[in-house]
């Protein structure tokens, strides 16, 4: 693989990966608003 | 080789990625899914399950010889306190007082019921509640304590609300019932509210990061908390707390008997456990009182016949039969 093709591959893999784990962390600040605490709460890992 | 490398590379950005939004599905994402809409914090209750003249409804069905025909007071309330005040329309007022937009219930709106703006029953909730009843659009409000805001509103407008107490329900914290910590004292609370405990180790738990959950701003429990905070303000938590062990507030009664939720249990305090007994020998430390709350101006000749029969041994028994310490 030439090295322009490689960075060209990173650069849209770590853009992919931003956007979606920026849409995901959104997604989880927004539903914590407005959730259930209680349900929130009863379904803690332990 | 060189292409090998470069596969790798990738791949690994990829799988931290990957790594990073599973920790923050399994820590977070996978507790809200399914868990929100935007009833979700207006609704609080199911409605439909405690509506007054309904045989399959989950109210308290008490005799009486009072029978209300006229001039009905318009009672509105807060969620946790809905069974409570639809047994009451349930008991002392005509079938017909109560009515829906549309002709039959139906939750499939915002804040999941259709109360007609005619109907002697409306369900507001706390922060609605009490404007309403400020603004004479409702004549007994069965609720806790008021915010500081909703006190100043009433006052702001020139209105004297009455507070009738009518019965007592404890403040309680909970936590999920993995959580290996059964009791905390009161400072305790406080201390990790102001953000100084930070950490389950600090008070007898396992080493992971507190999670301190607060409700929204006017509703009863919030107005509770601050009002058991006093003059300590609730502190500010590390976006991490979020993923930590939580702690939360309600009234025994929602938590214990309207939702009742099996995951997840309700502390003791200085020892004490929030059961019916302790709140009746107020041997629990935050017992309050619940109030049937009506403006001091208000002429309607039934509120006083409504709130002494709340207090008489019929009304008492209603709310003790729904779940609720009795104030007499």
């Amino acid at each position: 693989m030439k090295d322009k093709t490689f960075s060209i591959l990173l650069c849209a893999v770590l853009l992919l990966g931003l956007l979606a784990t920026a849409a995901h962390v959104l997604y989880a600040a927004d539903a914590y608003q407005r959730c259930s605490i209680i349900y929130f709460i009863g379904e803690e890992l332990w | 080789m060189k292409v090998t490398k470069q596969i790798l590379a990738l791949v690994l950005v990829i799988g931290i990625f990957a790594a990073f939004n599973f920790c923050i599905y399994e820590l977070l994402t996978r507790r809200l899914s399914g868990n929100f809409s935007d009833t979700t914090q207006a609704k609080q209750i199911d409605v439909g399950a405690y509506l007054p003249f309904d045989e399959n409804s989950n109210i308290v069905k008490v005799e009486t010889d009072l029978h209300l025909t006229d001039d009905l007071p318009v009672l509105d309330g807060a969620a946790a306190l809905f069974p409570v005040y639809s047994a009451v329309v349930n008991a002392l007022y005509p079938a017909e007082s109560v009515t829906y937009e549309g002709g039959s219930f139906s939750d499939d709106n915002y804040y999941g019921e259709n109360f007609a703006p005619d109907s002697a029953m409306q369900y507001k909730n706390t922060v609605r509640g009490y404007k309403a009843i400020v603004d004479g659009e409702t004549d007994i409000l069965f609720c806790a304590a008021p915010s500081a805001e909703q006190t100043a509103y009433a006052e702001e407008l020139g209105v004297e609300l009455v507070y009738v107490p009518i019965g007592l329900e404890a403040f309680v914290f909970f936590i999920n019932s993995e959580n290996p910590v059964e009791n905390l004292s009161v400072d305790e609370v406080r201390a990790i509210y102001a953000g100084n405990i930070q950490n389950w180790r600090d008070i007898g738990g396992t080493d992971r990061v507190i999670n301190p959950v607060t409700r929204l701003s006017g509703s009863g429990s919030q107005s509770a908390m601050d009002a058991f905070m006093g003059e300590t303000p609730i502190g500010g938590k590390s976006l991490l707390a979020v993923t930590g062990g939580a702690i939360g507030f309600s009234f025994r009664y929602y938590l214990d008997d309207l939702v009742d939720n099996a995951n997840v249990k309700m502390l003791s305090l200085n020892g004490v456990y929030p059961s019916k007994e302790n709140i009746r020998n107020r041997t629990y430390p935050i017992v309050a009182q619940f109030y049937a709350i009506y403006r001091n101006d208000n002429d309607n000749p039934n509120i006083p016949v409504v709130i002494d029969w709340l207090l008489s041994q019929e009304g008492q028994t209603l709310i003790e039969e729904s779940g609720y310490t009795g104030i007499q």
